[in-house]
């Protein structure tokens, strides 16, 4: 029997569900017609779950209730800047979890942003049985190609959480060239931008008969769509407080109206030269009169608006075209992908920088979806074949001494890709090791990010020299990065996927598939919708959580950690990876500063002398004067460190 | 449609000697070839050998595949990059080394250059860091005089060197 597996686009915005079968490529759509959902979540009040368009609608109501754009936060840190930036503009509750990570809150209970994620992912998965009259199991989920470990990872559980085997995770920009080439006998240098919601990619890719090849991938995850909206936003709010000297940014119900009506004057843009805004309502005063907006925006002040986002994009095209060695000149096609691509602003922009104009017989919201569709089934056999040769995004590094991350495997090499370090112990008779593993382009190990870190103990302990650690880092097909350390006398051996920093143990996510959070989510079907909105829309027989095992869930949920918990206590597993199953004493250490055991490294090209060189990083001129001047290696003194052993073969 | 898998025996022979083969061996190469036929040889190794051609294979072919998958990438990586292949190339007649790592080529040659800039020792980068502060700040003779306490540290630093002397010009042009 042919085997059903579907490409999902999972979207910043939109997500879009796409088979191909008898050797036809069909977007699936919804119930009500509509080729792509928007990758809105939202929550009723008897726990069912409510996804796409129609979710979307509700956020005016019930933004808090309402998730939108997880995919900006999956994989991410508390801590970090996009995190910052979600919570000041969405209304639902952004929280701490575990490991640093990111948890949603609606109402008492708490989500990861697998969970979310899967949410939509259940959806497509539904249309796609809807039309197939079959259960779907497998799918090719794609991602931005600037995607990190951490948010391959998250995406790839959310995937299982969906009830998904995720045969790929693949690159978006690849997706959209497999698309655009499969099948046509090409020969041609493409370029792919892929402005999307909340990422930009750009990937160079060589396209042959049945080969694709990444030449080079560059991105940026923070620039979207959704910053254009953000710019609309400024305007219409900046009138607002001129107007009535309230700021509408204060109330999330005043802000989704402004959200609303931005993305609604953003789209219409593209058609006409002009839109006029009127919202009647934005606000209620003290007393109760309406206070209403009205604006008219024209295109080019617009363009204004938007220039300088439009030119970063640029910057990171010259980036991927310099990786690959290649000019605008040697480009044989440009294919635009993601909705703002519809924008006359950026198919003029991008038209004026690769000297072209770019291709329109694809349908920039569907055509990545329809590649990891072809993808899935030349994966599964029911297609012909087509290699696809990726590339890894970014910097695999590993943390060294003076805070300090040295490469290991660069940005743009060509994956599954697997390189081995050799270290040695600094001390005699040291116990462990730690090894932290990030990445990006900074030297500075805080400025990329890090996938984890883990203590690697239980070789035999000896001078210093005899002991030999093997450092393996392997970055597979999907851009999954595994790091495994072996001792070379022992054979004793320690290996993680890396990706526990932020995101879910392998028990949680074992425990949230059982729970079948998913499986809250309700198949919209055209004769259940209630165009009013309300709480029409969910079938009882499926939606609600049994009574008992909601209790149930939410003990559970109460054992990730709501974040004011003493960790230690409740969850002494938390940490704990898949190595730990297997009866060594790796552990996994996070941010415990106190036996902090730092990287040092002989330089990899030993100068002729063979003298022994502690770390010491060439200063770049442009890097901060306070950790510039002094010799790194000053650092080491009282750190238990392991040197990179001078490889001879 | 898929076309047909490798051959199981071809996958363990590889697999058992792949050791003990240099990076042109491997793909099948002569130590000439040109980075296009580096290209095909690589697109068709991939074409045997990649996970994704693979999928069906059981265990431990299947993980045999993934390690000369991952080993022909890595002959890739070097023999396509001018730069990394002539390390290669040398340490390959030097030592009879099999293997390189990605990152050793690139980063000789990324050291000298970083050295050429801001100095092979700690006092030598101090004062240039100094002295690239001063021309942030605007301080034309500060830099130089910092400048020119680097090079009292490193005499033979071109790089040093050439700052000092498109410093100098500077001055005189203001002046």
């Amino acid at each position: 029997m042919a085997e059903i597996a579907v490409g999902i686009d999972l979207g910043t915005s939109n997500a879009c569900v796409s088979l191909m079968r008898d050797g036809k490529v069909e977007v699936l759509d919804n119930a009500f017609g509509e080729r792509t959902s928007a990758s809105v979540v939202h929550f009723h009040d008897d726990g069912s779950v409510e996804v796409g368009n129609s979710a979307k609608a509700k956020v005016i109501h019930a933004p808090a209730q309402t998730v939108s754009s997880a995919k900006r936060l999956i994989g991410r840190y508390f801590f970090s800047e996009e995190v910052k930036k979600a919570q000041a503009i969405y209304a639902y509750e952004i929280a701490e979890a575990s490991n640093h990570g990111v948890r949603i809150e609606i109402r008492d209970e708490e989500f990861s942003l697998p969970e979310i994620s899967a949410m939509v992912l259940r959806e497509m998965k539904q249309i796609a049985e809807r039309h197939t009259g079959e259960t779907v199991t497998k799918a090719v989920i794609t991602v931005p190609a600037y995607f990190n470990d951490n948010q391959r990872q998250a995406t790839k559980d959310a995937g299982r959480i969906a009830g998904l085997e995720v045969l790929r995770i693949l690159n978006e920009p690849t997706a959209a060239a497999l698309a655009y080439g499969f099948g046509m006998g090409l020969n041609q240098r493409v370029a792919i931008y892929d402005l999307g919601g909340g990422t930009f990619d750009i990937s160079v890719l060589e396209i042959g008969k049945d080969i694709f090849e990444v030449l080079a991938t560059c991105g940026d995850t923070f620039l979207g769509g959704d910053d254009f909206d953000d710019r609309i936003i400024d305007l219409f709010a900046d009138q607002f407080v001129a107007e009535y000297g309230i700021n509408p940014r204060n109330d999330p119900y005043a802000f989704e109206r402004l959200r609303l009506a931005a993305e609604n004057a953003k789209k219409q843009l593209s058609v006409d030269e002009e839109v006029h805004v009127a919202i009647d309502c934005v606000l209620t005063g003290d007393d109760g009169q309406p206070m209403g907006l009205e604006r008219t925006i024209t295109r080019s002040e617009f363009a204004q608006l938007v220039q300088d986002l439009i030119m970063r994009t640029f910057k990171v095209c010259d980036e991927a075209l310099q990786q690959s060695d290649l000019t605008v000149r040697d480009l044989d096609g440009v294919i635009l992908v993601g909705g703002p691509t519809r924008l006359p602003i950026i198919r003029d922009s991008v038209t004026q920088y690769f000297q072209q104009e770019p291709r329109v017989d694809v349908d920039p919201d569907e055509v990545v979806s329809m590649g990891a569709a072809i993808h899935a089934a030349s994966l599964v056999g029911e297609a012909q074949d087509s290699m696809l040769l990726d590339v890894t995004p970014l910097d695999l590094r590993i943390g060294v001494a003076g805070g300090l991350a040295e490469p290991v495997i660069e940005r743009n090499t060509p994956v599954p890709i697997e390189q081995t370090r050799t270290f040695t112990t600094f001390q005699d008779y040291q116990e462990s090791v730690q090894i932290r593993i990030c990445q990006g382009d900074h030297r500075h190990e805080e400025n990329n990010a890090l996938l984890g870190q883990f203590e690697f103990s239980g070789f035999e302990k000896n001078v210093r020299s005899e002991v030999k650690i093997d450092v393996t880092f392997e970055i597979d097909a999907d851009g999954i990065v595994n790091v495994t350390a072996s001792d070379q006398l022992t054979g004793q051996q320690a290996s993680t996927q890396i990706t526990l920093s932020s995101g879910l143990a392998e028990e949680q996510i074992q425990k949230i598939v059982n729970e079948d959070v998913a499986g809250r989510v309700t198949t919209a079907t055209v004769d259940e919708v209630n165009p009013s909105g309300g709480s029409a829309g969910a079938d009882p027989a499926t939606a609600i959580v049994p009574d008992g095992q909601a209790a149930e869930a939410a003990e559970e949920e109460s054992l990730f950690g709501t974040g004011d918990e003493d960790l230690s206590l409740d969850r002494p597993d938390d940490l704990e990876g898949p190595a730990s199953s297997t009866d060594d004493e790796a552990e996994f250490d996070l941010m415990d500063d106190d036996e902090l055991i730092q990287l040092t490294q002989d330089a990899i090209a030993s100068p002729p002398g063979g003298e022994d060189i502690t770390l010491d990083m060439p200063v770049q001129a442009e890097s901060d004067a306070d950790d510039g001047f002094f010799d790194t290696s000053s650092d080491d003194s009282d750190g238990l460190e392991i040197q990179l052993e001078d490889e001879e073969e | 449609m898929a076309s047909a898998p490798i051959d199981p025996l071809e996958i363990n022979a590889l697999a058992r000697i792949m050791d003990e083969l240099d990076y042109y061996q491997l793909l099948n190469l002569v130590p000439g070839a040109s980075t296009a036929e580096v290209r095909k040889a690589f697109h068709a190794s991939s074409r045997d050998f990649h996970p994704d051609a693979n999928r069906e294979l059981e265990s431990p072919l299947r993980e045999q595949c993934g390690r000369i998958s991952k080993r022909i990438t890595e002959a890739y990586c070097v023999l396509r990059d001018a730069r990394r292949r002539k390390a290669y190339d040398t340490k390959l007649a030097d030592s009879n080394s099999l293997r390189i790592q990605l990152a050793e080529a690139r980063n000789s040659h990324d050291e000298q250059r970083r050295t050429e800039r801001s100095g092979a020792t700690a006092q030598g980068r101090q004062f240039h860091g100094k002295a690239e502060s001063d021309l942030k700040a605007g301080n034309l003779a500060g830099a130089i005089q910092n400048i020119q306490m680097a090079l009292t540290f490193e005499g033979g630093n071109t790089g040093f060197k050439a700052m000092l002397e498109e410093l100098r010009e500077r001055q005189k042009a203001e002046s």
